[in-house]
């Protein structure tokens, strides 16, 4: 338990960093921002408690926010992907499965992953978008945002996950 | 009782999910309405560390170039410098006299240099941090230029970290005139390009050409009179054709913002005074009324 905390905690900031420093300068035709540690939030094994997945979420959520002068649009969606998590995990559960399966490549199948993260990516970007737009709203370029961030941050969780075991 | 406390204990995650919502939701609207948020922005100091180191090391990439950049610019300072002279040498005015007065002009601001470490461009609103903070003396709504401009106006400030309005942001709106002409309007920038942006407000019977500067009117007291701020590239009619709207090429390039200056008046605390009361006394007569 205590071993694996450290791992998730060193993966939380890994990602902070990798958002904070790099990946939120990447502005692909002016909408598609790779918005990674959305990734954080869908590895979270079955059977992880849920109140623990809100809190990780909901700080990550925080600093991400912290770093990007947005205060609360980050925090809002990603607890949101967090409380969704484990309902959607269950969905996507291959028919013989451990009692705490991990969520990932090798144990869902590439499928099943791959629609877990499409579902709990575009979720998270309609919100993220929604909530940071809202004083200003325009219908079209909202849309380019949420499509062109959920390409962009899946085409990089792919290989991730294919590197991790 | 058994029940509640069995309902409770299986869903109490959802209780929690609505605490932290209800967190985010208050951080998201406590923002908007100015202040109080310096916890969760860049102004925090841990996050101003990160970026301090990282701009640090990216500054060091990019030396050489400055450098000469800088060399440059020195070159064309001393020429202009040379020019001058002799032209007032020319002109047989009593130098010492119009250089007294230039410096009791300029000796009313101070300068605090800070150099910027996060900064974006591309988005409709925003903002830009830079490494000095309260304790450095900078104060929220002073101004903030550059060698080659205008930049912004501090909106947050931190211990040793501040957040910078930039021009590029759709909500600032700086007085601005034209230079020499003397017309008044203001700077606003709709979004889009980073280098191009809109002066409002300037009358029908206004006269001047394109090409012709723009600079800060001196008007309010968060910037000297006569500070860049871009070039006339496009004169147009406003909206509802009660006076023009001119385009205007920046001269400030926000995408290699580095060295800054906040620019503090040294009776800044007075006139802030004097425009509170003032706001006052207003309120209380219209409540009167």
């Amino acid at each position: 338990m205590m071993l694996d905390t450290l791992r998730r905690l060193s993966v939380f900031i890994i990602l902070c960093l990798a958002q904070a420093l790099v990946l939120n300068r990447i502005h692909l035709f002016d909408c598609a921002i790779p918005l990674l540690y959305v990734y954080f939030a869908i590895i979270f094994p079955r059977n992880y408690p849920k109140w623990a997945i809100l809190l990780w979420c909901f700080f990550m959520g925080v600093i991400v926010d912290a770093f990007s002068n947005t205060p609360g649009v980050a925090s809002a969606s990603l607890t949101l992907v967090g409380v969704l998590q484990p309902y959607l995990l269950e969905l996507f559960l291959p028919r013989d499965f451990d009692f705490n399966v991990k969520s990932s490549v090798s144990t869902l199948g590439f499928g099943n992953f791959a629609s877990l993260a499409a579902f709990l990516v575009s979720i998270y970007c309609l919100m993220f978008f929604l909530l940071e737009q809202y004083s200003f709203f325009n219908w079209l370029y909202w849309l380019e945002c949420v499509v062109g961030s959920v390409l962009l941050t899946l085409v990089l969780i792919f290989p991730i996950e294919s590197i991790r075991k | 009782m058994h029940n509640l406390l069995a309902f409770l204990t299986k869903y109490y995650h959802w209780f929690i999910f609505l605490f932290l919502e209800v967190i985010s939701g208050v951080m998201l609207f406590r923002y908007n309405s100015y202040q109080g948020s310096v916890w969760v922005s860049s102004a925090n100091s841990v996050v101003g560390k990160v970026y301090e180191w990282e701009s640090g090391l990216t500054q060091f990439f990019s030396l050489v170039e400055r450098n000469e950049a800088l060399t440059r610019r020195n070159l064309l300072l001393e020429q202009q410098v040379q020019y001058f002279q002799e032209a007032m040498a020319d002109a047989r005015e009593d130098s010492v006299q119009s250089l007294q007065k230039m410096m009791d002009h300029l000796g009313n601001y101070t300068f605090i240099p800070a150099k910027v470490i996060s900064n974006s461009i591309d988005r409709p609103d925003n903002l830009i941090t830079i490494d000095r903070g309260s304790k450095d003396g900078v104060e929220v709504d002073m101004g903030v230029a550059c060698g080659t401009g205008i930049v912004g106006v501090v909106y947050l400030t931190g211990d040793h970290y501040s957040v910078v309005i930039p021009l590029l942001n759709t909500q600032s709106r700086i007085s601005c005139a034209i230079r020499k002409k003397g017309y008044y309007g203001y700077v606003t920038w709709p979004g889009g390009s980073s280098v191009i942006a809109y002066v409002d407000d300037i009358p029908r019977h206004a006269k001047f050409k394109v090409g012709e500067w723009v600079e800060t009117s001196g008007y309010s007291s968060i910037f000297p009179r006569g500070v860049l701020i871009g070039k006339i590239i496009d004169i147009d009619d406003s909206a509802d054709g009660l006076s023009y709207r001119l385009k205007i090429n920046l001269s400030t390039d926000f995408s290699r913002l580095r060295d800054v200056c906040v620019i503090t008046e040294k009776d800044f605390a007075e006139r802030l005074r004097l425009q509170e009361a003032a706001l006052d006394s207003l309120a209380l007569q219209r409540n009167r009324n």
